[in-house]
């Protein structure tokens, strides 16, 4: 065992943090690296509130993973053949998406919530680049599972259509994976978005 | 209990095994156990006394596969205590852990065919323990010839000496042994004298088709039927009774 | 005893810091710097506090005696020789599955010319969950204990010093492989799909802790006999145990076994060869044997009660009728 300062792997300034996060934040050039199994740092993006958002502002972590999603061959019993999502860009039986894994201590129910909503509708934003004091929620989900999770997400979309789903032969391969911060809003029933 | 000099004020620090982090009581700083290049020794304490072990070993023959009363019938001719030695090696295997179980020397426990550490508290084995006058085997085989040849990197080795009793006893004039774990009153034996099932199996079944018959003869005569029924119930409960007391 | 102790300080400034087991980054008190603990850092650990008096792991077991078909001399004869608390190490975690498995059931209709229709539903089903596990870090040895019923307790090492600590001998990374193998066949089993044709799952270990769980073990004898049960250390409920049966329990089972077992055979073989169908008589005797076969486990082996997880313990009877099933099933397929 062996206890080391950790510094950030692009100036090399150490780490001052208050929060228990796999996330290291870097408070001198912003920079995010990870530690577990090899140093990596990540590349981000954070996205800017909506002008009206009200009350206690809060950073949420995704991983948006870009992938290319190909069905060689599907079927389906009960209800019509459907086509593809209508978010599948490309041709009919494939193509490349974004899909938003979230990346915070989550619950099943809402993480699937989560990660469907953003998914089928892209969220919009311009980005900025530094938290502007907001808060950010620390992240338990790493890359290597966002992959597994884009996976189950892009199948439960693909089993959510009408009719039962008997057999499902494809490939999705992750072109990149992007950490994402999402801004929400503590409400009284949770954390609302503020795009 | 085992003490670490502190590395801080010079202390001794006492500690329990199988912890990683201690607290100098003195200094009140943090000291790190670092296992990885000590070879330690541990043993548990006995936590069933040779009562206990008798009595256990008479519950174990008292089983329904043992032979009739062979808790009654058998008689002890000797009980042992002893200390048997055992390996434990924790090893880190490309960032998995591997728990290894090696024997350490040439004497082996009837019916213990997967060693173990059996469950216990263990204890650092050093002067202050007492081992409570048992005869300790020696191991006959160096920590260091596994060393060389297991996977992985170390992060742990020690010798576990576990507590026994070994009991022989004597039934229908031939002599057999068992062993009772001294910590968790487990029973080992590889051979003991056996219970056949025939007469178990027997009133089973001529029960059986003694009610499969009597019920096809109801259909022609019920009431010579239900006589016999009767008296089938009677007497297969008294059968049963006397093989389930005697045999 | 060799030199194993190594003193713990910030990188940065030399001050003493202090890390728990399981943590792999802290902070420095004195300068505030991130510390990654790098290697081995252990598991974080709990132990939950004993709630349980000597007394009442006594009634307990005292009660217990009274229930489950054992000896009907036992609450007189049997003698508490000693009870002591112990503490069982336990890894606990629990894995999250993600994934869909689809398929269909078959349904079977027979109309009544007698011929069968093969009615096939397809269905398919979502498994998001999150699954608890937990095994005994130790050998279980003759304790009947190999994972945890209840989870919840009070936090505390406040009796750590006073109760023997049975250590953790076996790995971690075990454990987990365990608890991931469960978590699947969990999944697999509340999917409800019997014949498979589409399965994906992700399957996502989540923090191991361990447990150090407060349990009473109680020796008693009873005819010259040692028996032992265990008795939990916050319900206040028997875990496991043995204990002795009674030869006339034994006896009423096997006559009511194979009374009922023979009629059952019986009365299936009349209606059968009324009914002019063979299968309804050979059914019924399967069923009568399998009556048979139960009341006679109990009969052979019914002089020692088995409670718990214990290695030498008889199938339970969902476990038996199981079975059964897949014999049955068997020769449905060489019919």
């Amino acid at each position: 065992m062996r206890v080391i300062q950790v510094k950030c792997p692009q100036c090399n300034s150490p780490i001052q943090m208050k929060q228990k996060d796999s996330l290291f934040l870097c408070g001198q050039c912003n920079a995010i690296h990870v530690r577990d199994g090899g140093i990596e740092k990540l590349d981000y993006e954070i996205a800017e509130f909506s002008p009206s958002a009200q009350g206690e502002k809060v950073y949420m972590p995704f991983w948006r993973v870009y992938a290319s999603f190909v069905i060689r061959s599907k079927n389906v019993e009960g209800g019509s053949m459907f086509k593809l999502m209508s978010f599948v860009k490309g041709s009919s039986d494939g193509g490349n998406m974004f899909i938003y894994i979230p990346a915070s201590e989550m619950d099943p129910d809402n993480f699937k919530r989560m990660a469907t909503q953003f998914t089928s509708g892209p969220p919009r934003y311009s980005t900025r680049l530094n938290f502007g004091g907001a808060g950010r929620l620390p992240a338990v989900v790493n890359k290597k599972d966002a992959a597994e999770l884009a996976d189950f997400v892009v199948v439960t979309m693909e089993a959510e259509q009408p009719g039962v789903l008997q057999r499902l032969d494809y490939t999705l391969t992750v072109n990149d994976t992007k950490l994402v911060y999402l801004p929400f809003v503590r409400g009284a029933s949770g954390l609302m978005p503020a795009l | 209990m085992a003490s670490v000099k502190c590395p801080k004020c010079a202390a001794p620090v006492p500690f329990d095994t199988e912890v990683k982090f201690v607290k100098c009581p003195y200094c009140n700083s943090q000291v790190y156990l670092d296992r990885t290049g000590a070879g330690l020794y541990y043993a548990l304490p006995y936590m069933v006394q040779e009562n206990d072990a008798v009595g256990t070993f008479r519950r174990w023959a008292a089983g329904s596969t043992k032979a009739k009363d062979l808790d009654k019938l058998a008689q002890i001719a000797g009980v042992k205590r002893q200390y048997f030695p055992v390996y434990m090696f924790k090893r880190d295997v490309n960032g998995v852990e591997q728990v290894l179980i090696e024997t350490a020397g040439s004497t082996t426990l009837p019916g213990l065919h997967n060693l173990k550490v059996p469950a216990g508290d263990l204890k650092m084995f050093d002067a202050s323990f007492d081992v409570k006058g048992a005869e300790l085997i020696k191991p006959d085989i160096e920590m260091m010839a596994y060393m060389n040849n297991l996977p992985g990197k170390p992060k742990e080795q020690a010798l576990v000496y576990f507590p026994i009793w070994k009991l022989d006893y004597v039934f229908n004039q031939k002599k057999y042994d068992v062993v009772v774990d001294g910590s968790s009153g487990e029973v080992f034996s590889s051979e003991f004298p056996t219970r056949s099932s025939n007469a178990y199996i027997a009133v089973a079944v001529v029960g059986f088709f003694a009610f499969v018959g009597e019920g096809l003869l109801a259909t022609s005569s019920l009431a010579i039927a239900a006589g016999l029924m009767a008296a089938t119930v009677i007497g297969i409960f008294a059968a049963a009774l006397y093989v389930a007391r005697r045999m | 005893m060799p030199d194993i102790s190594v003193g713990l300080n910030c990188p940065t400034c030399g001050g003493a810091i202090s890390i728990a087991e399981g943590e792999n980054a802290v902070n420095c008190p004195y300068c505030s710097s991130v510390l990654f603990v790098e290697g081995d850092q252990g598991v974080t650990t709990i132990a939950f506090k004993n709630k349980v008096a000597r007394d009442s792991a006594m009634t307990s077991t005292q009660s217990w005696w009274r229930r489950g078909l054992k000896a009907r001399d036992l609450p007189k004869t049997g003698k508490v020789i000693e009870t002591y608390p112990i503490y069982l190490p336990f890894w606990r975690t629990s894995t999250r599955v993600a994934g869909w498995i689809c398929g269909y059931e078959e349904r079977r209709h027979t109309d009544q010319k007698g011929n069968v229709k093969v009615e096939r539903i397809p269905k398919e089903s979502m498994v998001l969950q999150d699954y608890s596990y937990s095994e005994i870090a130790c050998d279980p040895g003759d304790l009947g204990i190999r994972s945890l019923r209840n989870l919840v307790g009070e936090s505390s090492f406040a009796d750590f010093e006073m109760i023997p600590t049975f250590e953790a001998t076996t790995s971690k990374d075990d454990a987990v492989v365990h608890a991931k193998t469960d978590a699947v066949s969990k999944a697999r089993s509340s999917a409800r799909v019997p014949h498979v044709t589409f399965e994906r799952l992700h399957v996502f270990p989540r923090a191991l802790t361990m447990i150090y769980y407060p349990v009473w073990v109680v020796r008693y004898n009873y005819r010259d006999r040692m028996y032992m049960d265990t008795v939990d250390g916050i319900t206040g409920q028997v875990l496991s145990g043995r204990a002795p049966g009674d030869p006339l329990f034994q006896s009423l089972a096997v006559t009511g076994g194979s009374s009922l077992g023979g009629l059952i055979a019986a009365g299936s073989i009349i209606y059968g060869s009324s009914a002019d169908d063979w299968r309804i008589g050979l059914a019924g005797l399967a069923v009568g044997l399998v009556v048979l076969f139960l009341a006679y486990r109990f009969f052979r082996h019914g002089s020692e009660r088995i409670e718990g997880e214990f290695k030498d313990k008889k199938a339970t009877m969902a476990q038996t009728l199981k079975q059964v099933q897949g014999v049955a099933k068997q020769l449905e397929g060489l019919r």
